[in-house]
């Protein structure tokens, strides 16, 4: 049937298409292959094909063909894709989310056992045997010796006091939580799926003024023992009962349930599921719920009069924990069934909250989120149903119930991104305030009270916490909105885990706070929080709040996540390490002073407490503006320490009112800053000098030159129209900071930190035709300029020195640009000159397309074209990145620097890493890590032409510092697939990322693609390195490297170690002589020789010839790696490595037949036996090339070191 | 056990260096091309050298084989296929580095004689060389040179077996390491005003005028020389046309754009096609996301943790 309506509509179709042939000529190459095709796509014309094709018929001619379906899709299919695009970010987001949502959940499959072994457990329960009154202490002791001890909580209950606790059989016993509702998701960690049971206590066991002196808490804990022992008891039941007390808070002690594998019908481990039993109070309990309220006082001390009346918010908090699990239950059940997509945005949410720490887990979590479960529901259902009017304040709206899981996950960012959390927020409820609203905010530092309007969901919840939450939440909104950025942004918010301190604060300290001896202890917060440790932790966070004020976004503290213990121990442990993490505000994080009340404060106390804040840190200022003010001024030497401001000041915050000493209690890896520095010996050197130094100083010096040069133009025969900087030192990204080096400065350096680099520059004059016509003419005329310029400006400035540099030693094509004009001024700062002529340009490509000024005529020496060609080829590269890309690339990152705070110390940190690990400059171009670095700040461009001065809010992912900036440039290094290429917007133009380029076909070995706007093809800084082997090395290294950084949280990081380089995998280690290398002193580990012996002797043994940008272990190098090209592969680390390290092309080391072009250096080989056959045979000559080295390196290369 | 004596058809000459090691030079004696016979190596008394250590100098080769005898000059680096078998610019070698002076020569040569074929002028004006001292020239790793002997019974000498390693000859002249780097980088830095007599005479030589106003280039084959420039092109002097560069690159002639001849969205079928080739493109885009997102389920990407 097929086949016949096949051939019919060839026949139909043939005549028709003669016809249309006719009309249009480029359908002229229709064959019949075309025509098999199905009509519509390749054919429009004629309404009656186009009936026919959508009626059923042809549709199965054409499946029958072997083609795709090309059906429409259907309504239904439309529906979802519609939806998918409208509803959620992308259809492949949508799908993504569909595809992550089953691997969250529990499998229904290994549901049944859990359902068994509850209903057992419920049996269990319900038939525990009464305990009759008894005292709480007595109570404890019979319970001991069945190995129980009971959590009774601070107070603790004393002989004399006069209630009794006892045990009857729970009045009810209810599923809560997530579980019940099916919205429960994975925990971080392999953390198990919790279902908790809400055991319902006798009311009759319970008096009215319970609520006192948590009396309650202690009839509580008591009745939890009970059942931990009755549990522990039944034959029943095969499980481990632990305590586990939610925020370590004693007070929330619940029983965790965990089962052991035995293979019963009940045993359900491989749900990885925990039962947790939670005591609750009846609804009909005594306890008057209008005594719980935040301002109300429930815990006397005896003999303190002035406690009595402080209220006690947390207390009342935890108590009313007791009574809300079931109507929270109720409510989320109720906003399931109203917003369809509620589960799926609920475990959106929590997903992405656990990745960021916000959950409990194995790892460091965010303090005061560890049992935040009801949190996330109560906030999706505060969006979804809007606020509950408290009077005075604008009310949210309500979202309504047609939201996707997406818009909702998007909505709850949203609201967290922008919400106050000072202001209290209350969801709404059916029956209105039960407590007055007014109350939560003074007595609660942030407010989200959940539907049944009494408990605040954030009690105990740190602000700085929430503070983290809405960076977080920013963090990702930008991430979501982030149109350009090619790569799916599904994987980084929902994917990958954001939980490492050093790529998420800017500044992290380790604080240990075992030793911690608080300055004013309050008895009444103890109490009121719990725990001692609790109350510590919250008193630091104040106080560090305080001291900080708005130099950070947020300061957050991390610990541990609360963990069972055995039911012998009746406290919670409390970790004795937490972590204080800082979010700059770059605008005022390094602000030098910190104002106080002025001195003519009429109220005295004000003075006295910021005296008692800051103590002898304060003190009594006249500024300049005549303003007499209590101030505290942090001392900063160099631009570099200033980062460090905030770490100070928690430092001294923590020693004031902690009494933590600066030893290893607090811990902030300041090590970073030291090898961004010269050692010790030789900066003092410099500032003893007296000149300006520094990017500051460089940059006046630059600035003085060029108005020197402008001065020349009577001099020239043409006039300079701009002179633009190129060198990594006027953009304040080199390692060091820039320092001038005059003869007399010389004299007293020693001889290996005599290394002075020159700056480059370039010159543009004005447009002229009198330029020549050839390339080799043009070299010729930069000499003639160069030499002009240098005898005009000797005599115009006393004690400056130039000369022409006549060519490089690398590169001896005469069409190639490689004469400069070396400057040295007389403060001894080195500028070295280039002449941009933009003809060159014109020139070099006519010689690549092989025309030349007469197109067709046919040289004889056409064959010769393909070396000119090539030279042509390679010059053009140059000269298209020296002149056109380097100053475009200068100006762009100069911008950078002024526009994030941290932008250039992250680089110099990246490129002494890169460096120290021996592939930077050799092998990756600083211009490729300046933009690798930049990647991780410019976002998508779309702010960097603000003005600095007035940006409102920096965008979350900006690092503040520079540690944080490293730390996000080796995961991305760690992580990065480079065939899939980087775009870098560092221009900040309206430019799209477009598709992805094809793969280069450059035989060229540099793999890494890195484009920006004006580099579509990412080739310009890395077309000659780093190669794949090079690449997979800086991988392994970005790894190892974090590996170490990881350990940081366990505080045992030595940063230097970090820049130290491990040599065992190179075949053979150059060994130079560090007295021969004038840049010895940048080394790493320089400080073991310099400052030694010969540290305060004049220095007659060598005379102070000054050779700018001299570096003969860099020549060395590089001629190294141009001999030996194919030979090894040599790294050495450009800041004055003392060691070459080189590793064999390992097909080398196999004998092969001799060949002439062989290019290498080759030894026969030995014929075994006298009469084998000689098969002309040659391997690699190790000992020769060593040899060679060593000659070609002699007076520097000190040895050769093996490896095996 | 021992080594053999030839490789390949070449001998095996040792060298030994200053350590302990041994280098091994191959060497054969150079045959020309028939047809290219260069005039510069002269078959029967030009030894071919192959594996010529990096920083070899002319010097220290002659020294080498000095026992064999005289050497009347050394021609490193033939090492490209080309100039072995066509050897145009056998004398200007210049892939490597190295000095000014010899550079600048090779330039006036390679350009020199094709204007001075053309044009018959007299000898360009001569180019003061930039001062140059003797600087070694580190060349690629077991690469190639010619050695001329004044007499092919020297040849014969160099290629007999060698009992014993030579040692490698060492000379003071030009210095090596560290001394070669800094003797380099001040010889990079001439006196200013030897570089503005190089940079005049040099400028003399390119200013002078290539091509005469007014003449017309007629090539052997009696061909008029035509460039692009005025209104219609110009011979160099004559009259005749050259067509414009585009026509030259593109074969076409008018900048006229081609109308289109269909009007699209005109017809009711053109509408209903479009329409339902962006459904079609939707659901293209739908299922290719679908195969996206199920790739990546198969590498396990959607377990978060």
């Amino acid at each position: 049937m097929a086949l016949n309506l096949k051939r019919k509509r060839d026949g139909d179709v043939a005549p028709r298409k003669t016809r249309r042939l006719s009309d249009d000529s480029e359908l002229g190459s229709a064959s019949d292959a075309e025509s098999e095709k199905p009509g519509p796509e390749n054919e429009g014309g004629g309404d009656e094909e186009w009936g026919g094709i959508t009626s059923t018929q042809p549709a199965t001619v054409i499946e029958s063909n072997g083609s795709k379906p090309k059906l429409p899709p259907t309504g239904e299919e439309l529906r979802v894709i519609n939806d998918a695009q409208n509803l959620f970010k992308s259809s492949t987001f949508k799908l993504q989310i569909d595809a992550l949502l089953p691997n969250v959940r529990p499998k229904a499959a290994r549901i049944p056992p859990l359902d068994r072994f509850l209903q057992t457990l419920h049996g269990v329960l319900m038939a525990s045997p009464p305990v009759a009154p008894q005292h709480p202490l007595e109570a404890a002791r019979n319970f001991l010796k069945k190995g129980v001890s009971v959590p009774y909580c601070l107070p603790q209950p004393s002989q004399d006091t006069n209630w009794k606790v006892a045990f009857e059989k729970p009045g009810d016993i209810t599923m809560v939580g997530s579980w019940p509702n099916k919205i429960s998701v994975k925990g971080k960690d392999g953390f198990k799926f919790g279902v908790d049971l809400a055991i319902e206590m006798p009311s009759n066991l319970f008096q009215e003024k319970d609520y006192l002196n948590g009396r309650f808490f202690h009839k509580r804990a008591f009745y939890l023992a009970t059942l931990a022992a009755v549990i522990q008891d039944a034959k029943t039941l095969n499980v481990d009962v632990t305590y586990e007390s939610a925020s370590d808070d004693p007070r929330l002690t619940k029983l965790v349930l965990e089962p052991r594998k035995d293979k019963t019908p009940n045993d359900f481990t491989k749900l990885n599921a925990r039962v947790c039993i939670i005591p609750v109070l009846p609804a009909d309990s005594p306890i008057a719920l209008n005594r719980l309220s935040p301002s109300h006082s429930n815990i006397r001390i005896s003999g303190d009069s002035d406690a009595e009346s402080l209220p006690t918010p947390m207390y009342n908090s935890a108590l009313l924990t007791a009574l809300t699990p079931k109507p929270l239950l109720l409510s989320t059940f109720a906003l399931k069934e109203h917003t369809p997509s509620f589960g799926d945005a609920l475990a959106l949410l929590r997903v992405w909250a656990n990745q960021r720490g916000y959950g409990q887990s194995s790892g460091l979590c965010v303090c005061g989120f560890d049992s935040m479960g009801s949190w996330w529901a109560v906030l999706l259902g505060f969006l979804v149903l809007g606020s509950e009017p408290d009077g005075k304040k604008t009310r949210k709206k309500p979202l309504g119930r047609g939201l996707s899981s997406y818009q909702l996950f998007r909505a709850a960012l949203d609201f967290l991104s922008r919400h106050d959390f000072k202001e209290a927020a209350f969801q709404k409820t059916t029956e209105g305030h039960k407590f007055p609203p007014e109350e939560y905010e003074a007595h609660h530092e942030a407010v989200l009270v959940d539907s049944s309007s009494t408990l605040n969901v954030l009690a105990g919840v740190p602000i700085g916490s929430l503070q983290l939450l809405q960076h977080d939440a920013r963090m990702t909104l930008e991430k979501l909105n982030d149109a350009s950025v090619g790569s799916d942004p599904f994987a980084s918010v929902f994917l990958e885990e954001h939980r490492d301190l050093l790529t998420r604060f800017d500044t992290v300290i380790r604080v240990d706070i075992a030793s911690a001896k608080p300055r004013s202890p309050s008895l009444h917060s103890t109490l009121d929080i719990g725990s001692p440790a609790n109350a510590l932790i919250s008193s630091m966070t104040t106080l560090l709040r305080q001291g900080l004020g708005n130099r950070v976004n947020a300061i957050a503290i991390l610990n541990a996540a609360p963990s069972t213990r055995p039911l012998s121990q009746a406290l919670p442990t409390n970790p004795d390490v937490i972590y204080v993490g800082l979010i700059h505000d770059p605008h005022n994080a390094f602000r030098l002073v910190d104002h106080g009340p002025a001195a003519d404060e009429p109220d005295a106390s004000v003075a006295e407490r910021f005296r008692e804040f800051w103590g002898d840190k304060a003190e009594l200022r006249r500024f300049k503006d005549g303003r007499i003010i209590e101030s505290v001024v942090w001392d900063v030497k160099t631009a570099d320490e200033r980062s460090q401001v905030p770490a100070m000041i928690v430092r001294h915050v923590l020693q004031r009112h902690f009494g933590l000493e600066d030893t290893a209690a607090v811990q902030s890896w300041r090590g970073f800053d030291e090898v961004l520095k010269l050692p010790e010996a030789i900066s003092r050197v410099y500032t003893g000098s007296g000149t300006v130094l520094g990017f500051k100083g460089a940059i006046v010096a630059f600035d003085a030159l060029v108005k020197e040069l402008k001065s020349l133009n009577d001099e020239l025969p043409l006039s300079l129209a701009a002179v633009s900087a190129v060198s990594e030192q006027l953009r304040y990204t080199s390692v060091f900071n820039p320092v001038p080096l005059s003869e007399s400065l010389a004299t007293s350096l020693p001889p290996n930190a005599r290394y002075l680099p020159a700056m480059e520059i370039i010159l543009h004059f004005e447009k002229s035709a009198k330029w020549p016509d050839d390339l080799r003419a043009i070299q010729k005329i930069k000499l003639a300029f160069f030499e002009r310029m240098a005898n005009a400006l000797m005599t115009s400035v006393k004690g400056l020195k130039a000369s022409v540099v006549v060519g490089d030693p690398m590169n001896t094509s005469e069409i190639q640009d490689n004469s400069r004009l070396e400057i040295v001024t007389p403060e001894g700062w080195t500028f070295s000159a280039r002449i941009w002529h933009d003809r060159e340009a014109t020139l070099l490509d006519r010689l690549i397309i092989g025309k030349n000024a007469l197109p067709h005529i046919n040289f004889p020496s056409e064959k010769k074209k393909g070396k000119e060609q090539q030279e042509a080829v390679d010059a053009k590269e140059v000269y298209v990145r020296r002149f056109i890309h380097a100053p475009r690339h200068h100006r762009a990152i100069a911008a950078l620097n002024h526009r994030f705070v941290a932008f250039s110390s992250t680089v110099r940190l990246v490129k002494r890493w890169l460096a120290s690990h021996w592939v930077l400059h050799g092998h990756i171009s600083e211009e490729a890590v300046e933009i690798l670095c930049a990647s991780a700040f410019v976002g998508d461009g779309t702010d960097l032409q603000v003005d600095p001065e007035n940006v409102v809010a920096e965008r979350a992912s900006v690092p503040a510092s520079k540690e944080r900036g490293f730390a996000l440039v080796v995961r991305f290094l760690k992580d990065w697939k480079w065939d899939e290429g980087l775009f870098v917007h560092l221009y900040g133009r309206e430019c799209k990322a477009g598709d992805p380029l094809p793969a280069s076909t450059s035989s060229r070995a540099g793999v890494w693609k890195i484009s920006t706007e004006f580099d579509p093809d990412g080739k310009v800084w890395t077309l000659h390195g780093p190669d794949v082997m090079v690449a997979h090395r800086v991988r392994a290294l970005a790894k190892a490297t974090w590996n170490a950084l990881q350990g940081m949280e366990d505080g045992k990081v030595d940063v230097k170690s970090l820049f130290i380089h491990p040599t065992d995998d190179y075949d053979f280690v150059v060994r130079m002589d560090p007295a021969a290398l004038p840049r010895y002193a940048q080394n790493v580990d320089s400080s073991l020789a310099i400052g030694g012996r010969y540290a305060n002797l004049p220095r007659e043994d060598s005379p102070a010839v000054l050779r700018p940008g001299f570096d003969p272990a860099r020549l060395l190098y590089d001629d190294l790696q141009r001999i030996y090209t194919n030979t090894f592969k040599i790294f050495c680390d450009p800041f004055g490595g003392d060691r070459f390290g080189a590793v064999w092309d390992p097909t080398l080391k196999q004998p092969r037949p001799f060949r002439v072009l062989g290019g290498f250096s080759s030894v026969p080989v030995k014929k075994e036996k006298e009469k084998d056959k000689d098969k002309g045979l040659v391997v690699l000559n190790e000992a020769s090339i060593f040899d060679e080295i060593k000659r070609l390196g002699g007076g520097m290369v000190s040895g050769i070191t093996v490896q095996v | 056990m021992s080594l053999p004596v030839s490789v390949a058809g070449f001998t095996i000459l040792p060298i030994s260096y200053a350590g302990t090691s041994t280098h091994y030079i191959y060497a054969r004696s150079h045959t020309g091309s028939k047809k290219n016979p260069t005039p510069d190596l002269p078959d029967g008394r030009t030894l071919f050298l192959v594996n010529v250590p990096p920083d070899a100098t002319e010097r220290e080769l002659v020294l080498l084989f000095k026992g064999c005898g005289t050497v009347e000059k050394v021609v490193f680096d033939l090492d490209a296929q080309e100039t072995l078998v066509e050897n145009d610019d056998s004398d200007s070698d210049d892939l490597g580095s190295g000095e000014e002076e010899n550079d600048d020569d090779a330039a006036m040569e390679t350009t020199q004689p094709r204007k001075r074929r053309k044009l018959n002028k007299p000898q360009p004006p001569k180019v003061v060389p930039l001062p140059s001292r003797p600087l070694r020239r580190l060349r690629s790793t077991g690469r190639t040179a010619h050695l001329v002997f004044l007499d092919a019974s020297s040849l014969e000498r160099a290629l007999a077996p060698q009992p014993k390693p030579r040692p490698w000859p060492t000379t003071s002249e030009e210095p090596s390491g560290l001394a070669h780097y800094a003797a380099l980088y001040d010889s990079l830095r001439p006196p200013l005003d030897i570089v503005r007599e190089h940079a005049d005479s040099a400028m003399e030589l390119y200013d002078r005028p290539s091509i005469a106003k007014g003449e017309a280039i007629v090539d052997e084959d009696g061909f008029t020389l035509v460039t692009r420039g005025g209104a219609y092109g110009q011979t160099l002097g004559g009259g005749v046309a050259v067509a414009s560069k585009v026509f030259q690159e593109t074969g076409e002639t008018g900048t006229r754009k081609k109308e289109k001849k269909q009007k699209t969205n005109f017809y009711a079928f053109q509408k209903a096609e479009k329409q339902r080739n962006d459904l079609l493109e939707l659901k293209k885009n739908w299922e290719a996301d679908k195969a996206k997102v199920e790739k990546l389920k198969s590498s396990r990407r959607f377990n978060p943790y």
